[in-house]
C-alpha cells in the first residue's frame, strides 16, 4: 500500500483503564476479526496476563479501515507492554509509530504511567489522541478529566474523545482520528534497508520471529537479512503481518509494520531495539536508540526438590526464548544447594517469572528476597559488582560500598501527601520535587535506594494511598552508603540465603524484626531452633524456637483409618514443602520474611 | 484361624455436645424402634452372605449414645448377632454410656444379655469443664452409674476423660484425674481435646471466643496423667489408653485392640465403617436414609449390604502403611516383626528400612527386642512417625 494511505499508531494508558479492551474492539470494527472469533483480549495471550490484567509481551495487528472518505486505509495497531518494568521495551514499540491513543479512565483520571507513557510518546515525536474510555459508568467525570488532559497537553476539549470501549460507543471515531490526525510514515524504499526489531517471540517452527517497523527500503522473504547489532546473517523463514495471526506477505516496505520469521535460535540473537538490514547492501547506521535492558533486580530462585534442578534449568532456559531481559546463571547456597542467580528487570518482571515457573512448569520453588547489584570499592582499589548479598566480601577488605539510586515519580491525590512522603523518608528516599498536573493531584519526585524499592514498596504505597497512588521509576546512578550485610544463623550456622545488605542506621531494627518474623514462620522441630541476626560480626537480636512437645492425634478408631491417614498425608506434604537447613525445616515464606519488615 | 469384631453405631444422642464430630444427631429418638429394626435386618444380611459362619470375638455399642436405646432393643440385636455369626463365649461385649441416661435396672437387665464392658463419658470432674462441653451430667451422675454398674455385676468399666479444655488448669486437671482413680476403673481413655471442623468448638475458636487448645499445656497434663495413673497401677498400653493390672490380667480393650492391629471387623448402622477382606466400608450417615436403604432387601456380595456407601480396596502397600500408623500407636506392643512378616511375606525393613533407621535415629522409635515401638518421647510426637509411613511409596 502507498505511504499515506498507511497509519502506525499504539495506544497507551495506565493499568486497568481499559486499553486491551478498546484494541479488541478496533479489531471487531475493522472486521480484523469476527465477533464470533473474539475472544476477550485477543492481543494479551497469556494466560497470566489476562489475569494480571496486564500487558507484558507486545503484539502488533494489520487492520484494514474503510475511511468516511471512501478511501481504504491500513492502520497497524502497535500494543505495548503496560507496566514500568518494561519502559525499555514501551520506547521501542513508541518508535515504530506515528501516533498514539492515549486513553484515560474515566473514573480514574490520569496516572502516573499514564504520565510516564505519556512522556516517552513525547519524547517520540507522536502525534496524541486523548481518549476518554468508560464513559458508561456512573462513576465516570468526563468533564473533569478532559480538563485534566487539557491541562496536561492543551488539547481542546472537542478533540477528545469519550468512548466506552466496553460498549462500542464512539469506537469508530477513534478510527477516524488516527487517519485524520496521525500522520502517514515517513521512508524512502530506495534506501538501504533498515527495520526496527520492537518485539520478539520464539516460536519453535520458525526461530525467533521479530516483530518490525520498516523504516527505510524493503524486505523481501528471498533477501538474505543482517542483525546490525552482532552482525549475525540469515535468511528469513517467512516475511509477513499479523491480522491478527501470522500471515505471509511477499514484501514489507518502508512504513509498514509486519514481522520477520528469523529461524534464529535465541531473542538475544536479534533483541528488541535492534535494527535488520540487508547483508548485501547494509545500511551504514543502525536506527537510533538501542541498548541492552539491564538486570536491576536479582534474586536466587532454588528448586525445593534438589532432584528438580534439571527441569528448573530447562524452564529458565525455555522463558528466555522469549524474553531476552531474563539472565540466569546457576548458583550454589550452603542453605539451598544447586540454584540459579536470575536477573530481572524490576520486581514485577521476577513475580512474573516465579509464578510461571511455579504454574507452567509446575515447580516448587524457593525465590530468595531480592537484592540490588551492589558496587564495591576494595582497600586494593579493585572494584567488584556483587549482586547477592553473601559474596559481600569481609568489611575489613571493603572501602566502600555503592549503590543503585533511582528516581522515582509518585502520582497520589493530594490527601495521602503526608503518608507517601512518611513512606519515602523511612526508605531512605531523598525528595527533589513536586507538580501538580492535574486537580487534587500530585506528582512527587524524589531519589531513592533501590534496595528499598524492590522491598514490598509499591504494595505499601498501594495500601497508604488506598490504592490510588501509582508510581514509575528510573535509574539515576551508583552511590555510596554505609552499608552492612546482616547475617542470619539459624541453629548456629550462617543461612547464605537469608542474609541481606543493610543500611548501618538500620542494621539493629531490621536485625530484630528479621529475627521476630522468622520465629513465627520458623514451625517448632524436634529439637530447640536458635535464631540469631549478626551484623558486623556481632549478634545484634537472638530468638528461640521451643522444641515441639506434642503432634499425635489423640484417637484412631476403625471409623477414623482412611481420615487419619490422609490428614497425615497432607502433613507430610507440607513438610515436604519446606527445606532442610542442617537439620531445621525452614518453610520458604521465611526466605522471603526480610520482606514485609517496615510495618512492623 | 482369624476372628473378627463387630462395631454397631447407635447415632442418638439427647444433645449433641459442642466439641463432637461423632455421626449422632439429637431430637430423632422417635426413629429408634426403626432404626433397631434396620440395624438388626443389616446384621443378618451380612451373617447370609458372609462365606462361612465368623467366629466373632468382639461387640462394641458405639455412638452417640447407646444407653438411650430399651434394654430389650439391646436384647435384639446381641440375639441378631449371635444367631447370624459365632459370637465366642467369652466374647467382649462393651457398651458406651452417658451417665444420667440411665438406671440400676437397665444396668442389671444389659449385663444379664451379655454385656461385660462398660465406657462411661465422664469427661471431667469439674462442672466448668463440663459446662463447656455442654455435657448433661454432672460427677454425681458418674459416681452413681459406677456404683450401680459394680452392682450390676460389671468387672470391667472404662472411664473417658478430656484434658487440653478451654481453660482448664492442671490442677482441675489432676483433681478429675483423682476423683476418676478413686473409682478404681479398669481402663482409662484420656483424650486431648482437638477442634474439629464443622463443630460449635471450631467456630467459637475461629471467632475468637474461646481459646484454641494449647499443645504446650496438653503435653503437661499427659505427662502429669502418665505419671499418676503409673502410680496407681495402670500401663498405658496405647497413646491414648491404660489398663490396669488386676487379677492376673491386663484389663486392654480387645474391640480397640482389633482396630491398631489393622484385623478385620464388620460396622453396622448409620456412618459405620468395616475392614474385611482388603476392603474398607462406610455406611450411609443418616439416620432415615439408613433405615429406607434397608427396607430394601438387595443381594449383594458379602460384606456389602445395601447401607454401604462407599468402598475402597486396600492394596497391600496401603495395608503395610496403616498396619504401621495404627500399629505404632500400641506403646508396649508396637508393630511385630514376625507378625509382620507372617501377614506380608515381606520383612519390616525391606519396606519401611531407611524410614525406621531415620526415626529410630531422632530418638522417635526403638528396638524392643522384635518389637518396633515408639520412644517415651515419640509418644507425644506420634505424627511425625506416622506421617513417615503414610507417605512411603512401593520400593
Amino acid at each position: 500500500m502507498e505511504k499515506e494511505f498507511i497509519r502506525n499508531f499504539c495506544i497507551i494508558a495506565h493499568i486497568d483503564h481499559g486499553k486491551s479492551t478498546l484494541a479488541d474492539r478496533l479489531l471487531q470494527i475493522t472486521g480484523t476479526i469476527s465477533d464470533r472469533q473474539m475472544v476477550e483480549q485477543v492481543l494479551d495471550s497469556m494466560e497470566l496476563e489476562r489475569e494480571k490484567g496486564v500487558t507484558i509481551k507486545a503484539s502488533a495487528v494489520r487492520m484494514l479501515y474503510r475511511h468516511s472518505s471512501g478511501k481504504e486505509y491500513e492502520l497497524n495497531l502497535i500494543d505495548t507492554p503496560g507496566h514500568v518494568d518494561f519502559s525499555y521495551e514501551v520506547s521501542r514499540a513508541l518508535m515504530a509509530c506515528e501516533g498514539a491513543l492515549l486513553v484515560v479512565d474515566a473514573t480514574q483520571g490520569i496516572e502516573a504511567q499514564t504520565l510516564a507513557n505519556l512522556y516517552l510518546a513525547l519524547d517520540a515525536d507522536l502525534t496524541i489522541i486523548p481518549v476518554i474510555n468508560k464513559i458508561d459508568l456512573p462513576s465516570a467525570r468526563v468533564a473533569e478529566v478532559a480538563q485534566e488532559i487539557q491541562n496536561l497537553l492543551g488539547t481542546p476539549p472537542e478533540e477528545i474523545l469519550a468512548v466506552s470501549a466496553k460498549e462500542g460507543t464512539n469506537v469508530e471515531k477513534v478510527l477516524e482520528a488516527v487517519v485524520e490526525r496521525v500522520p502517514s510514515p515517513r521512508g524512502d524504499t530506495s534506501l538501504p534497508l533498515r527495520a526496527l526489531v520492537f518485539d520478539s517471540h520464539y516460536d519453535s517452527y520458525k526461530g525467533v520471529v521479530a516483530y518490525v517497523r520498516v523504516f527505510d527500503g524493503m524486505i523481501r522473504p528471498e533477501d538474505t537479512l543482517r542483525v546490525m547489532s552482532s552482525g549475525i546473517d540469515f535468511r528469513p523463514v517467512e516475511v509477513g503481518i499479523f491480522s491478527p495471526d501470522m500471515r505471509p506477505v511477499s514484501v514489507l516496505s518502508a512504513g509498514e509494520v509486519g514481522y520477520v520469521a528469523t529461524g534464529l535460535k535465541t531473542v538475544s540473537e536479534c533483541r528488541v531495539g535492534d535494527t535488520i538490514t540487508s547483508s548485501t547492501s547494509p545500511a551504514a547506521e543502525p536506527l537510533p536508540g538501542f541498548r541492552h535492558p539491564k538486570p536491576m533486580v536479582f534474586a536466587g530462585i532454588y528448586p525445593v526438590e534438589n532432584e528438580d534442578y534439571e527441569r528448573l534449568k530447562e524452564a529458565l532456559e525455555k522463558l528466555q526464548l522469549n524474553d531476552a531481559s531474563l539472565v540466569f546463571q546457576p548458583e550454589k547456597s550452603q542453605a539451598l544447594n544447586f540454584g540459579f542467580r536470575c536477573g530481572f528487570l524490576g520486581l514485577f518482571h521476577m513475580e512474573i517469572i516465579q509464578e510461571r515457573l511455579e504454574r507452567e512448569y509446575d515447580l516448587d520453588i524457593v525465590v530468595t528476597a531480592p537484592s540490588v547489584e551492589y558496587e564495591v570499592v576494595l582497600r586494593t582499589g579493585e572494584v567488584v559488582r556483587i549482586d547477592s548479598p553473601a559474596l559481600l566480601p569481609d568489611e575489613g577488605l571493603i572501602e566502600e560500598i555503592r549503590e543503585p539510586w533511582m528516581v522515582v515519580q509518585i502520582f497520589t491525590p493530594m490527601e495521602y501527601y503526608g503518608t507517601v512522603m512518611d513512606l519515602v523518608r523511612r526508605r531512605r528516599g531523598i525528595f527533589r520535587e513536586q507538580e501538580y498536573p492535574a486537580p487534587n493531584r500530585v506528582q512527587l519526585t524524589f531519589e531513592i535506594p533501590l534496595s528499598e524499592l524492590i522491598v514490598d514498596f509499591f504494595d505499601e504505597l498501594k495500601s497508604r494511598t488506598r490504592g490510588y497512588g501509582s508510581m514509575d521509576y528510573h535509574f539515576a546512578e551508583y552511590r555510596p552508603g554505609d552499608l552492612v550485610k546482616l547475617e542470619v544463623l539459624v541453629a548456629g550456622e550462617p543461612v547464605d540465603a537469608l542474609a541481606t545488605i543493610v543500611h548501618r542506621d538500620q542494621a539493629y531494627h531490621k536485625g530484630q524484626a528479621l529475627v521476630s518474623k522468622l520465629k513465627e514462620v520458623i514451625p517448632r522441630q524436634l529439637f530447640d531452633v536458635a535464631i540469631q541476626a549478626a551484623a558486623g560480626g556481632r549478634i545484634i537480636s537472638r530468638a528461640n524456637v521451643k522444641a515441639l512437645r506434642k503432634d499425635v492425634l489423640a484417637k484412631c478408631y476403625g471409623g477414623d483409618v482412611t481420615r487419619k491417614k490422609k490428614l497425615l498425608e497432607k502433613q507430610k506434604r507440607g513438610k515436604k514443602r519446606m527445606k532442610m537447613i542442617g537439620n531445621v525445616e525452614i518453610p520458604q515464606e521465611a526466605f522471603l520474611a526480610v520482606l514485609g519488615l517496615e510495618e512492623d | 484361624m482369624t476372628v473378627f469384631s463387630l462395631y454397631l453405631h447407635i447415632p442418638f444422642c439427647r444433645h449433641r455436645c459442642a466439641y463432637c464430630d461423632f455421626n449422632t444427631y439429637s431430637g430423632q429418638e422417635d426413629l429408634i424402634p426403626a432404626y433397631v429394626e434396620a440395624l438388626c435386618n443389616e446384621i443378618r444380611q451380612v451373617g447370609r452372605t458372609a462365606p462361612n459362619r465368623l467366629p466373632v470375638h468382639t461387640l462394641y455399642f458405639g455412638g452417640g449414645t447407646p444407653s438411650l436405646l430399651p434394654a430389650e432393643a439391646i436384647g435384639l440385636i446381641l440375639e441378631t448377632c449371635r444367631a447370624s455369626f459365632e459370637v465366642l463365649p467369652d466374647a467382649e461385649i462393651s457398651l458406651e454410656a452417658n451417665p444420667g441416661t440411665l438406671t440400676l435396672e437397665w444396668l442389671q437387665t444389659i449385663r444379664r444379655l451379655g454385656v461385660n464392658r462398660l465406657s462411661l463419658g465422664m469427661q471431667s470432674a469439674h462442672p466448668e469443664d463440663l459446662r463447656l462441653l455442654e455435657r448433661q451430667h454432672d460427677f454425681f451422675d458418674v459416681s452413681q452409674t459406677v456404683r450401680w454398674a459394680r452392682r450390676a455385676g460389671f468387672e470391667n468399666i472404662n472411664l473417658d476423660l478430656i484434658y487440653g479444655i478451654p481453660f482448664q488448669t492442671l490442677a482441675r486437671w489432676e483433681a478429675t484425674l483423682e476423683r476418676a482413680l478413686g473409682m478404681f476403673p479398669e481402663h482409662l481413655s484420656l483424650y486431648a481435646l482437638s477442634i474439629e471442623h464443622a463443630t460449635p468448638f471450631y467456630h467459637w475458636v475461629a471467632r475468637g471466643l474461646l481459646p484454641p487448645p494449647d499443645d504446650d499445656v496438653a503435653a503437661e497434663m499427659y505427662e502429669k496423667a502418665d505419671a499418676m495413673l503409673t502410680q496407681s497401677g495402670y500401663l498405658q498400653y496405647e497413646i491414648s489408653n491404660w489398663a490396669i493390672r488386676r487379677e492376673g490380667r491386663l484389663w486392654v480393650c480387645q474391640h480397640n485392640l482389633q482396630y491398631w492391629l489393622n484385623e478385620p471387623y464388620l460396622g453396622f448402622g448409620a456412618g459405620a465403617h468395616g475392614f474385611v477382606e482388603h476392603l474398607r466400608t462406610a455406611n450411609v450417615r443418616s439416620i432415615r436414609a439408613y433405615i429406607e436403604r434397608l427396607q430394601t432387601p438387595a443381594q449383594l456380595p458379602f460384606p456389602l449390604t445395601p447401607a454401604t456407601e462407599q468402598t475402597q480396596t486396600i492394596d497391600p502397600l496401603t495395608e503395610m502403611q496403616e498396619t504401621m500408623m495404627m500399629g505404632l500407636r500400641l506403646t508396649q506392643e508396637g508393630v511385630s516383626r514376625q507378625r509382620f512378616e507372617q501377614r506380608f511375606h515381606r520383612s519390616i525393613e525391606e519396606v519401611f528400612g531407611p524410614t525406621i533407621a531415620s526415626l529410630v535415629n531422632l530418638g522417635l522409635l526403638e528396638w524392643r527386642g522384635e518389637r518396633l515401638c515408639l520412644t517415651q518421647r515419640g509418644r507425644l510426637l506420634g505424627n511425625r512417625v506416622f506421617m513417615e509411613f503414610v507417605d512411603i511409596s512401593a520400593p
